[in-house]
């Protein structure tokens, strides 16, 4: 493998690239519009355009990615996460363009990306999965037989849509009399939102934590499992915050957990780096939720503790070599590692996007302190993408030290010209129940609602005062229209003549 | 020099002499004396000395300060990373008030703040309404994101259809 096409953009593009580097493959870039001088495209040895900024007119377009592929002359693509990365249709047309796809089989790909199938694949692996109906509900299914099923489940029972996500045609019951109300309004919903009414019964599990299992497996049929990724503290389903280990993960839970997610892989003949995402109850029980067929966001926690490169092995899958790791060791964290997913957006108006111009950017560094970041003073964060900006990583000895050299790093963070979930994390990482470790997938959504808007950013009277300072030296210094004359131009040089004019009048 | 500083709402005076790189800069009546020197474009360091007795020198506090303008002429200055939201409305020509848009009086006009398409208009024309309550939800970059009153006040117009995409600064609602 010499030459390597990245189907993607943003950080990834640029994770991919520093593999490639460091293994003496030549990275090639694609681009859309608006990414002409993104990060990727400049770090790359070559570059195509592949069309316009909309996703679905160049990073989710297969031809032109093979296209890219064909006239650089690559012998493999790497999907990244997002866009194709899950898609069958896309990794067969990479292998049958003759060229090696960086992740698991188009079959491995489709079977663990449908819902049922997948868990049908963890209760044939002997996983426990969450209690459910098992079999789909339509609509001449009976209330009497409904109310059967959920009382053999147990309730609190989650009505869900077969076809849902993000919580449409979703409905929690806590007891069986507002069970058939809340089942013709989760059919309703969902047929006017994915046309399918079809719904199902699932246990709701109380307070339970989002732990999740990295994989990596070979072409020669070696599977193996990494230590736990906690990834508990979610905004309305997204995750914001990752660390490893989880705090609340035994050894002996650890084994059981990792062994079971291996056995799932070994099911469908899973190969390449893929990931298992458990929920974890308050019982210490763990039930199968889903897998994910590809490199995940977070990996870069799993990398610190364990000192491999995630990117590399994956590569080195795919071009056949065999998985010659010990295994005891990929369970033996070294330290703890958290990441802050750092967005465009505004915490203080409940985190809308905000795109635009970054102005100045100053990224942490220092002992720990990892910025995975395709972010650059001088360039927009495009409207057309996900507004992640930047995945900050601190490692340090323990869980203590860790959150301390992250709000260390999170401090060392500037970004002006747009607004960051910056000042959100450091507030996050201030609260109690994140300190002590004592939190669930519902905590981050209910502390958030319980502030009721309070501004994340209160800057104190001194701090206000100092800008205040700042502002009138700035202003009175600043000359509208042609700069700040540090270079020589005459223009500049006028400028600056005419700011000490102006400052003599001030004496 | 002097100026007029809105900053959290309250509004600061501020009065500055310069001799080099060093300041005097009285904010509501307090002086400091400051040493700036110009990073580059944005970026000052402070050096603020805070008042000692006459016998002693006071402490020297060090500040690393970013100042951009933001979209409505506001200038918003980051010490070290915290940033805050400061309007120049001095004798300054460019120094000009925020645009109504939050405070105050006279509609409110909701603009979508990106391209996205309305997934859900929540209040009906006519509608009393109350500041932050949620107005349209809009999905957008990958997210739904609602779009909430600034002040307390009466819906009069909804431009916003569901199912609809818009592009940024698309009229959306108007609050009376």
């Amino acid at each position: 493998m010499r030459k390597l096409l990245i189907a993607n953009r943003g950080e990834i593009a640029v994770r991919i690239i520093r593999a490639c580097r460091e293994m003496g493959i030549s990275p090639v870039a694609v681009y859309s519009d608006c990414d002409r001088i993104a990060p990727h495209v400049r770090m790359s040895d070559e570059a195509y355009a592949i069309g316009p900024s909309a996703p679905r007119e160049s990073y989710l377009r297969i031809d032109k990615l093979i296209d890219a592929a064909k006239q650089s002359g690559a012998d493999a693509v790497h999907p990244g996460y997002g866009f194709l990365a899950e898609n069958e249709d896309f990794a067969a047309a990479v292998c049958d363009a003759g060229l090696t796809f960086i992740g698991p089989t188009p079959k491995a790909i489709e079977t663990m990306g449908s819902k049922t199938a997948a868990r049908a694949a963890a209760i044939r692996a002997g996983v426990p999965v969450v209690p459910g109906s098992g079999t789909a509900l339509d609509a001449h299914v009976s209330d009497a037989e409904i109310a059967k099923l959920a009382g053999t489940i147990g309730y609190p029972v989650l009505v869900k849509a077969v076809a849902g996500g993000g919580g449409k045609g979703m409905r929690i019951v806590e007891s069986p009399a507002d069970l058939a109300s809340a089942v013709r309004a989760a059919r309703s919903e969902a047929g006017t939102a994915f046309g399918d009414s079809t719904v199902y019964l699932e246990r709701r599990l109380v307070r339970p934590r989002h732990i999740e299992v990295q994989l990596l497996g070979d072409l020669h049929g070696t599977v193996l499992p990494f230590v736990e990724r906690e990834c508990s503290i979610q905004r309305r389903h997204q995750k914001v915050v990752e660390e490893s280990p989880s705090p609340v993960v035994s050894p002996a839970l650890r084994a059981s957990m990792t062994s079971a997610a291996a056995a799932v892989a070994k099911t469908v003949g899973y190969t390449n780096a893929g990931t298992i995402e458990f929920l974890l109850d308050e019982d210490g029980r763990f039930y199968f939720l889903e897998m994910n067929t590809r490199l995940q966001v977070e990996h870069p926690i799993t990398e610190m503790v364990t000192a491999l490169d995630l990117v590399q092995w994956q590569i080195r899958i795919a071009r056949g070599e065999t998985l010659d790791l010990d295994p005891a060791a990929l369970l033996a964290p070294r330290g703890h590692a958290i990441e802050c997913r750092i967005y465009a957006e505004d915490p203080d108006n409940n985190f809308l996007p905000s795109p635009g111009t970054i102005v100045a950017l100053r990224a942490p560094n220092g002992p720990g302190v990892r910025d995975d970041s395709a972010a650059s003073a001088g360039l927009d964060v495009p409207i057309f993408y996900d507004p992640l900006i930047s995945k900050l990583i601190a490692w340090a000895g323990s869980r203590p030290l860790a959150i301390a050299r992250m709000r260390r790093a999170l401090d060392e963070y500037l970004v002006a010209g747009i607004k960051t979930t910056v000042p959100f994390f450091t507030w996050l990482l201030a609260q109690p129940e994140f300190v002590d470790g004592r939190f669930h997938t519902t905590y981050l959504d209910e502390i958030l609602a319980s502030r009721n808007g309070r501004p994340f950013v209160e800057p104190s009277e001194d701090i206000e005062e100092i800008a205040a300072i700042a502002a009138a030296i700035h202003t009175v210094l600043s000359v509208p229209a042609n700069g700040h004359g540090n270079g020589g131009n005459g223009k500049a040089a006028a400028g600056r003549w005419k700011t000490d004019a102006r400052l003599e009048g001030l004496r | 020099m002097h100026y007029e500083l809105d900053i959290g709402g309250r509004t600061r005076r501020v009065a500055l002499t310069r001799s080099g790189d060093d300041f005097a800069v009285t904010v509501d009546g307090r002086t400091h004396q400051v040493q700036a020197t110009r990073i580059d474009a944005q970026r000052w360091s402070l050096l603020v000395s805070a008042p000692g007795r006459s016998d002693t020198p006071g402490r020297r506090v060090s500040h690393d300060v970013t100042i951009a303008s933001d979209s409505t002429g506001s200038l918003t200055v980051h010490v070290g990373s915290t940033p805050v939201t400061v309007a120049v409305n001095g004798r300054r020509r460019w120094g000009r008030k925020d645009d109504g848009a939050v405070a105050g009086s006279g509609p409110q006009r909701l603009a979508a703040p990106m391209p996205g398409k309305v997934v859900r208009v929540l209040v009906a024309p006519g509608e009393t309404v109350k500041a932050r309550q949620p107005l349209v939800v809009v999905e957008a970059m990958k997210m739904e994101n609602e779009l909430r009153a600034g002040r307390d006040g009466t819906v009069s117009e909804i431009h916003a259809r569901e199912g609809v995409s818009v592009d940024a600064g698309a009229l959306l609602i108007v609050i009376q």
